[in-house]
């Protein structure tokens, strides 16, 4: 078994340990669970709005899109942050909505904010259907995601078929136990070993093959022009300018299911619009994997994976121990987001979908979809390998889209209706 | 509507515009990195100055009501 491996491994094992720690007491119900009981303070709130900006969609998807698309891949730089623009005057207003009248979901909020009951219960059941059919591949992603870390790195199938079950049954496991704080304490851990390692990356391979960054790109404007300029093809102007919209409208309406339980889970809606303001300045950092990907057009062949770009320069530069760590901060972004995901997939199912009448049985069948949820993703996984015989894995915009477009056409209607239905300030 | 809720809109804006602006859109350099990711880079970072300033005269419309 290789170093790198067995560090993979035991990040893995690691990143789970941590979840388990973040349970203060057992979750008395769905709202404990779910939204830690409304009690997270700013630097818990703080990880948990980042780990929508870091997944492995960033770490190894924007390294890919630049490689491929060149400076295409800044369409990913703005999108979230003005989201956050938009989310600085509305946040405050959801929140205490969701303090006032129990809200767990999105669901929960179309439901309440229907005047017509019979609408309103339509809408949170059509959210919810809709949150997980269009939200579950982005959780197939994830976990393709870490068996493709795991292949790329060891080359062996067998080894990335194991963390990926592996990987995956911890997260269940955590997620059940600790809920919404299991996620917020591997949350800290990804995001401060993403960071250390991004920062290292971004000097040690751009120094390596080019004596620096603005070398670096010196030499892609001899040699590589267009990778500097958006150009006619698959990544044009037009793919750029609706990317991005489309990307920051899903993000601003909150159309996403795990956005709901981070904001809904903060103890004042200050520390909110806090971090709305200065989470931005976090956002630049998804610069740092286009810089690395921008590396790879001088180096790699045309006909690399884009999505292993990132892991295939590392392992050229750095030694073994090292490309472990960057192995283990790719499998955090995999698991932590992938943690959340099924918190928001659980709660729409057991809140506006099955509604159970009594709390336990709520509370049963939220932490049955959490199980069922990650057995399905797994079950796509295994056909998306039968299908190809190699890890599917689609990082780039497309699967973002996928997942976000209908729903933010979706929430786009729903929340117009909704606003005819009853105003805003009512 | 306050004219200080538009403050975020000016660095939104010039991030939506960003693929139109032919300036931008070329194979030269500033500091070194290609203009979009600077251009991109910077109005991102301006985004949270401008969230602070909104947030100030928010904050003392509301404490002057």
């Amino acid at each position: 078994m290789s170093t790198v491996l067995v560090i993979a491994f035991v990040g893995i094992v690691f990143i789970g340990v941590l979840g388990f720690l973040g349970r203060r007491r057992p979750a008395a119900n769905l709202t404990e669970w779910t939204v830690g009981g409304r009690q997270v303070g700013a630097v818990t709130m703080w990880f948990l709005q980042a780990g929508e900006i870091f997944t492995t969609f960033t770490f190894l998807g924007m390294a890919g899109l630049a490689f491929s698309g060149g400076v295409a891949a800044v369409y990913a730089l703005p999108y979230v942050p003005i989201a956050y623009a938009v989310l600085f005057f509305i946040a405050k207003r959801l929140w205490s909505l969701g303090r006032e009248r129990g809200y767990l979901t999105q669901g929960d909020y179309l439901e309440d904010r229907f005047g017509s009951r019979t609408l309103g219960t339509l809408s949170g059941t059509l959210s919810a259907v809709l949150g997980v059919v269009f939200v579950l591949p982005y959780l197939q992603l994830q976990i393709t995601g870490l068996g493709l870390i795991v292949k790329l790195v060891t080359g062996n199938a067998a080894s990335s078929t194991i963390s990926m079950v592996v990987g995956f049954v911890l997260v269940v496991a955590f997620v059940l136990w600790a809920g919404l704080r299991g996620v917020a304490v591997t949350s800290y851990f990804k995001d401060a070993i993403m960071l250390v390692v991004l920062v290292v990356l971004i000097v040690a391979i751009p120094v390596h093959f080019s004596g620096g960054i603005p070398a670096m790109f010196q030499r892609i404007q001899q040699l590589h022009p267009a990778a500097l300029t958006l150009h006619a093809g698959p990544n044009d102007q037009v793919w750029f300018f609706s990317s991005m919209v489309v990307s920051a409208i899903g993000v601003a309406l909150m159309t996403l299911p795990h956005q709901w339980a981070p904001l809904l889970s903060a103890r004042d809606p200050q520390v909110l619009r806090k971090n709305y303001t200065w989470m931005p300045l976090y956002g630049v950092c998804i610069a740092f994997p286009m810089i690395v990907g921008f590396a790879a057009i001088l180096v790699l062949s045309k006909n690399t994976s884009a999505n292993g770009v990132l892991l295939t320069l590392t392992q050229q530069v750095l030694p073994p121990w090292a490309v472990g760590l960057i192995v283990v901060a790719a499998i955090a972004t995999a698991m932590v987001p992938a943690a959340g995901i099924m918190i928001g997939i659980s709660s729409l199912v057991a809140r506006n979908i099955v509604r159970t009448r009594s709390d336990r049985g709520q509370f049963w069948v939220n932490h049955g979809t959490v199980v069922v949820a990650c057995a399905l993703a797994l079950v796509l996984v295994a056909r998306s390998y039968a299908r190809t015989h190699s890890p599917t894995c689609c990082f780039s915009h497309i699967a973002e889209q996928c997942s976000s477009l209908p729903r933010t056409c979706w929430a786009c209607c729903a929340n117009a209706w909704s606003a005819r239905c009853r105003s805003w300030r009512a | 509507m306050r004219p200080y809720y538009l403050i975020p809109a000016v660095p939104a804006l010039a991030l939506v515009l960003m693929p139109v602006l032919p300036f931008l859109n070329s194979t030269g350099l500033w500091l070194g990195l290609p203009r979009l990711l600077v251009w991109g880079a910077v109005w991102v970072a301006l985004l949270t100055p401008a969230m602070l300033l909104t947030g100030r005269l928010m904050s003392r419309a509301e404490a002057e009501k």
